[in-house]
Order: structure tokens, then C-alpha cells, then sequence
């Protein structure tokens, strides 16, 4: 479905604006391909379902 | 391991182990081989590019203190080595392959691990080039240029531990340090034709160096032999309060078991996902590996390809994070080639971050399993022999992809969950070299390194002749 397909340039626009990162228009095609790069890579990640008692190994030693 | 011919300590040939023996039985000066170190050094750079730095005074006053007696003669007794340029070096700035650092402060002493290799008698002759806050495969540097490939200078060393690859390669030392975040040692190790150790996670102290992804951060050698992998690495073992995820397990010695041989290890081939997407070369060296080590049995290490899309997630998102206040102020001063992949991992959901963290217990869960059935795993370490310097994309199994992406597609599932391999490179007549994955499970390094000592021994694994 072509609707389903998400806006990355406007993620880009919009997400580096709310988090007060300035992307120079010279820059800018890059990062857009990059997060969709990164779509296209994560998505064999986010097809697993996992168990909600499944927690992160943690690390942290207080 | 191998029966070799009594090698000249001076020569680009001798091993660190080599080295060792020569100096500890006063067969040659400290000083005489840091001094043809330098010369090879001086000779061979405008060729190669693998330094940034060159520690020629320090050295020297090393090597005369070793030659005084004034320092312990340990197991690496007078052998030269450089590191990458994101360990600490005392007096200089820890570039990390950028340009940025270099205007921040210089290291107050040495990183943990050029303390450790010191300390039994080895000597620091510098900093090598490296990608760009080791977010590369390649070996580019736009800073720095790039290290080139000794075997072809045309090529790509392989990053991101590019100036460590090329200075062993081209024999300007017998032993370099660089770190594996997804493949970094591993990938300019096959690339180059050398041997590469990437420890356990957690087993080697990462103090003193300059981050990139915490969760995957570890740091080894790259060496012209598994004897020096072992004899470095024995050296360098050890618990250190000042790395939060140093193991506290008491060192256990390699060296004395590297002649084992291969009696009592269950081998088997990485299959399904290690088995497609690569150039035939790849698969033909795991093949040739797995006829000599006579390993037939093949196993799948499960999702590893959400594995890598996990790997990939984490990295994209804590590197950036680490880095967005530089890339808030001095985005100009980045390498263009990492400073867009950053500027995209700042804009990554949260969310992507926490499940790969939650998949990664699973995934580790899983491949343990694995390892009650066989202790050590082949695979190949990358896609294809060294691509072109300024080559972006390449043909894999008939796809086309971006070679940064995608030249760490074998090596991210592993260090993922921090298992200990070994690179043992295949020499091809009239080709380029290529290296095989031996992994094996947590702590297990001394079975990776058996299988690659044996491999060594049959003549099957070599470095590049000098």
C-alpha cells in the first residue's frame, strides 16, 4: 500500500527540529538516505516478536 | 606454529615472537630492531598510510631502557607495535580518526592495553590511521587519507582498524591493536591476509581508549601469526576497575595450549544466513578451511540476520548519541562519509534501540544453545576480497549494495553477543587474500586459536609473504 510508505524527508525535517539538531541543506539528501538505509536494515529486527518478559541483558553493577 | 626457517629479527618478516626470543637471548638489540622499524616505517608510508603518529623518541628511549636491563625482559622483550589511533597515547591526542579530537586534550597516560604490552617488553612506535570514530569498514580516512592495502595499494585495507591491517601487512611492524565494534579488526584482517583476534567481550580493558559503541566495544591484535595473537593477548589479559565491563575472571594463559592441535574440538560450518550473499571466494575459503579441519557437520546460528539489523540498530543509535553535540556544533569538521550516517542515527525511534537490546539476550540465548553441540563455528569473515579505494557499491550474490554497509554482514552477528573469534587468512594464488571466522563460545579463545594454529601448522592459514 504506497500509503503505508513513510515521509522520510519530513521525518528528517521534523525529527532534527525537535531534537535541536541543525541538518544543512547540503547534508540533507544524505541523511534521508541514510535513515532509509536504515529502515530497509532494521527491518529483520522488527519483524521478530518477542516475549514480553524478555528484559535487555543488563549490564549495569550498582 | 609452523616450522619456519630461522627468520632475521631486523627483517619485515619475523614474527613478535620471533623478536622476543632474539632479544631475550641477546641475539640482537632493542635498539637495532625498533631502529629497522622506524626505517621500514619511513619507507614504506608514502605507500601505505597507516601511521598518523610516530613515536620515534619515546621508542628509542624504550628500546635503550630494554637493552639496560632496565625493564623486565618479558615475552614480547623488544618488539615493536603501533596502535590505532583511538588508544590513548601519553603527550598526544587521542584522534579517534577525526579531525575534532585533535583540538581536545592530550592523553594524561597510556591506554590500559599499551601499559599491559609495556610492560612485558614490547615497544609503542605509534598511532595508526583508522575510519573515522570507527564508524567504517573501509579504511578511508577524508582527514588522513586512506590506509592503503599493502597487496594492492589500489584496494581498501578494510576498516575500521585500516592502519593497523596495513601495517602489518606491509611489515612495518610485527604486531598492531585495533578495536571491533562490528568487525573492525576482523574485516581489515581478511582483507589484508593477517590473523585477528576479537576477545570476549568484556575480557580485554578498553581504558584509555576513545569510544564508539559501548555495548559492542572490544579491543585485540592483528598479527603475522597466531603464536603473537596468543602471546599479546596473554599479556593483555586481565580485570581493570577503570573499564566498567572488564571480566573480573583471572587471566588463563593461550600460549601453552596453541599446539594442541585440533583433538576433541567439534567444528562444524555457520549455514543459512553465512552460507548466501557473498562472492564465491568467501564461501570457497570457508570450504578449504573446513576440508583441512575435516568439518562436515553444519549449523544454523538462529535470526542471524535480525542479528545484524539488532547490531546495526544499536550502533547507528548510541553512536550518534555519543557524537550530537559535536554534530550539533562542528558538523563541517566531520568526514563526510561518517557525518550523515550519524546525523541518521540521531533521528532513529527509541523504541528500535530497546528491542534490539531485548532481541540481543534472546538472540545470545539461542547461539549458546549452539555451542552444547559444537565449540567452535566457521564463517566466512567477509563478503569478498578488498574492494576498490573509493568503491561504493558492489555486487554480492548478484545484489548490489553499498560496500560500507554491507562489508561487516558476516562479522556484526558475532560480536554482537561478544564471542571470541579468530581470523585466519587464506593466501590465493594470483588473488587477493580472504579471511575465515573461527568462532567459538564465551571465553573459549583458546579453541579459536588451536584451530588457527593447527591451520597455521597444515599450511593452509598464512600471512602475506614479506
Amino acid at each position: 500500500m504506497a500509503d503505508d510508505k513513510p515521509d522520510v524527508a519530513r521525518l528528517v525535517d521534523e525529527g532534527a527540529k525537535a531534537i535541536g539538531l541543525p541538518i544543512a541543506p547540503e547534508y540533507r539528501a544524505n541523511v534521508i538516505l541514510n535513515v532509509e538505509r536504515s529502515l530497509m536494515i532494521a527491518r529483520p529486527l522488527l519483524e521478530v516478536d518477542l516475549d514480553d518478559e524478555l528484559t535487555p541483558g543488563p549490564v549495569f553493577r550498582p | 606454529m609452523s616450522a619456519r626457517r630461522p627468520v632475521d629479527p631486523l627483517s619485515k618478516a619475523a614474527t613478535a615472537a620471533e623478536i622476543a626470543r632474539a632479544v631475550s637471548h641477546d641475539k640482537v638489540k632493542a635498539t637495532a630492531v625498533v631502529e629497522a622499524a622506524l626505517e621500514r616505517i619511513a619507507a614504506t608510508e608514502p605507500t601505505v598510510n597507516a601511521f598518523t603518529d610516530i613515536v620515534a623518541e619515546r621508542a628509542r628511549k624504550r628500546a635503550a631502557e630494554v637493552d639496560a636491563g632496565k625493564h623486565h625482559r618479558g615475552p614480547l622483550a623488544g618488539v615493536p607495535f603501533a596502535v590505532k589511533n583511538l588508544f590513548d597515547i601519553e603527550g598526544l591526542p587521542t584522534r579517534a580518526g577525526s579531525k575534532i579530537n585533535v583540538d581536545g586534550p592530550r592523553a594524561a597516560r597510556d591506554a590500559a592495553l599499551v601499559r599491559k604490552l609495556e610492560a612485558a617488553g614490547a615497544i609503542l612506535v605509534g598511532g595508526l590511521n583508522m575510519g573515522e570514530y570507527a564508524y567504517d569498514f573501509t579504511g578511508e580516512n577524508a582527514h588522513y587519507g586512506p590506509s592503503r592495502n599493502p597487496r594492492d595499494t589500489t584496494r581498501m585495507s578494510g576498516g575500521s582498524s585500516g592502519g593497523s591491517g596495513a601495517a602489518v601487512a606491509a611489515g612495518e611492524v610485527p604486531l598492531a591493536l585495533g578495536s571491533d565494534t562490528n568487525g573492525s579488526i576482523r574485516v581489515p584482517s581478511s582483507l589484508c591476509g593477517l590473523f585477528g583476534l576479537k576477545p570476549t567481550y568484556g575480557r580485554l580493558s578498553r581504558a584509555g581508549s576513545f569510544p564508539f559503541v559501548d555495548a559492542f566495544d572490544h579491543l585485540g591484535p592483528i598479527a603475522r601469526s597466531t603464536e603473537d595473537l596468543a602471546l599479546s593477548f596473554d599479556a593483555m589479559q586481565g580485570p581493570d576497575p577503570d573499564d566498567p565491563v572488564c571480566t573480573h575472571l583471572p587471566p588463563e594463559p593461550t600460549l601453552p595450549h596453541l599446539g594442541e592441535g585440533i583433538g576433541g574440538l567439534r567444528i562444524a560450518i555457520a549455514g543459512d544466513y553465512f552460507a548466501r550473499g557473498a562472492e564465491p571466494e568467501a564461501f570457497a575459503a570457508v570450504a578449504t578451511v573446513a576440508e583441512a579441519l575435516d568439518a562436515a557437520k553444519t549449523v544454523v546460528l538462529p535470526q542471524a540476520a535480525a542479528a545484524r539489523a539488532a547490531a546495526y540498530v544499536i550502533t547507528a543509535i548510541e553512536g550518534a548519541q555519543l557524537h550530537l553535540p559535536r554534530l550539533r556544533t562542528r558538523p563541517q569538521d566531520f568526514d563526510p562519509d561518517t557525518r550523515e550516517r550519524f546525523m541518521a542515527g540521531a533521528l532513529l525511534p527509541g523504541a528500535w534501540y530497546v528491542k534490539a537490546q531485548r532481541f540481543r539476550r534472546h538472540y545470545r540465548a539461542n547461539v549458546l544453545k549452539v555451542f552444547e553441540e559444537v565449540d567452535i563455528v566457521l564463517a566466512p569473515a567477509t563478503p569478498c576480497t578488498a574492494p576498490r579505494l573509493g568503491q561504493t557499491m558492489m555486487k554480492l550474490g548478484g545484489v548490489e549494495l553499498p560496500v560500507r554497509a554491507n562489508l561487516g554482514l558476516f562479522t556484526q552477528p558475532i560480536s554482537f553477543i561478544g564471542l571470541p573469534v579468530v581470523v585466519a587468512p587464506l593466501q590465493r594464488r594470483g588473488g587477493l587474500p580472504i579471511g575465515v571466522q573461527i568462532i567459538a563460545k564465551p571465553y573459549n579463545e583458546r579453541a579459536a586459536l588451536r584451530v588457527a594454529a593447527f591451520l597455521e601448522a597444515q599450511g593452509v592459514a598464512s600471512a602475506p609473504p614479506a
